[in-house]
């Protein structure tokens, strides 16, 4: 079940991940942050934000085809 | 670039120039109130910090730029004008990072929103960095 969404890593998770970005499968964005963890182990050490196309998520979402995640440890502009 | 928020590289003296000149056709606005922020050297256990790598999520800076530039010109009627530019890659330690600048009628309400500026810049902006030593 769910649809293939495409996830971007940035700062500290892409180097937790090893990768800038991956597609994978999901029906909504809590069970994807579970995989998402259980597939990173090191990501659990980051306070990460997820983005829904490019929005700050405040709660729990649908994903639909194509949906763009991105993962989003604090940031440190400045 | 894919925004004009963000510039590859540090903020030179030659491009901190240039903004500077974007609010000279404006004759009303009496103030103009910079802040910028640059790479330090500090000393940690890992040595002395040589630059900074900074990353950034562009397709989202813009959308988060235009929010604070929203909020922040809601906040404080006198502002005229708010230029934000944050560098994206290597950026040396004593070379700047950060250029806020905002033009306003008068000082009271410049100087106050371009430190609101900043702080939602660190707050909002989908920047990150990487430490070189």
């Amino acid at each position: 079940m769910g649809v293939e969404v495409r996830i971007l890593y940035f700062g500290a998770a892409q180097e937790a991940a090893g990768k800038s970005e991956e597609l994978l499968t999901a029906d909504n964005t809590t069970t994807l942050r579970t995989a998402i963890l259980e597939k990173y182990p090191a990501l659990a050490g980051i306070p990460f934000r997820m983005a829904l196309n490019r929005n700050l998520l405040k709660g729990d979402s649908l994903l639909a085809e194509n949906d763009i995640i991105a993962i989003l440890p604090p940031f440190q502009g400045g | 670039m894919k925004n004009r928020y963000l510039t590859a590289g540090p903020i030179t003296p030659l491009l901190i120039s240039e903004l500077m000149t974007l609010g000279n056709d404006d004759a009303g606005a009496g103030a103009v109130s910079v802040f910028i922020g640059k790479v330090r050297d500090d000393e940690t256990d890992s040595g002395r910090v040589k630059a900074i790598e900074y990353s950034a999520y562009e397709e989202m800076v813009s959308g988060e730029a235009e929010e604070i530039v929203r909020i922040v010109r809601a906040a404080f009627s006198d502002v005229r004008s708010v230029i934000i530019v944050h560098s994206v890659g290597i950026v040396r330690s004593g070379e700047a990072s950060l250029f806020i600048m905002i033009t306003s009628g008068h000082r009271d309400h410049g100087t106050r929103a371009c430190r609101h500026t900043l702080e939602m810049v660190k707050e909002k902006l989908p920047v990150w960095k990487k430490e070189i030593y």
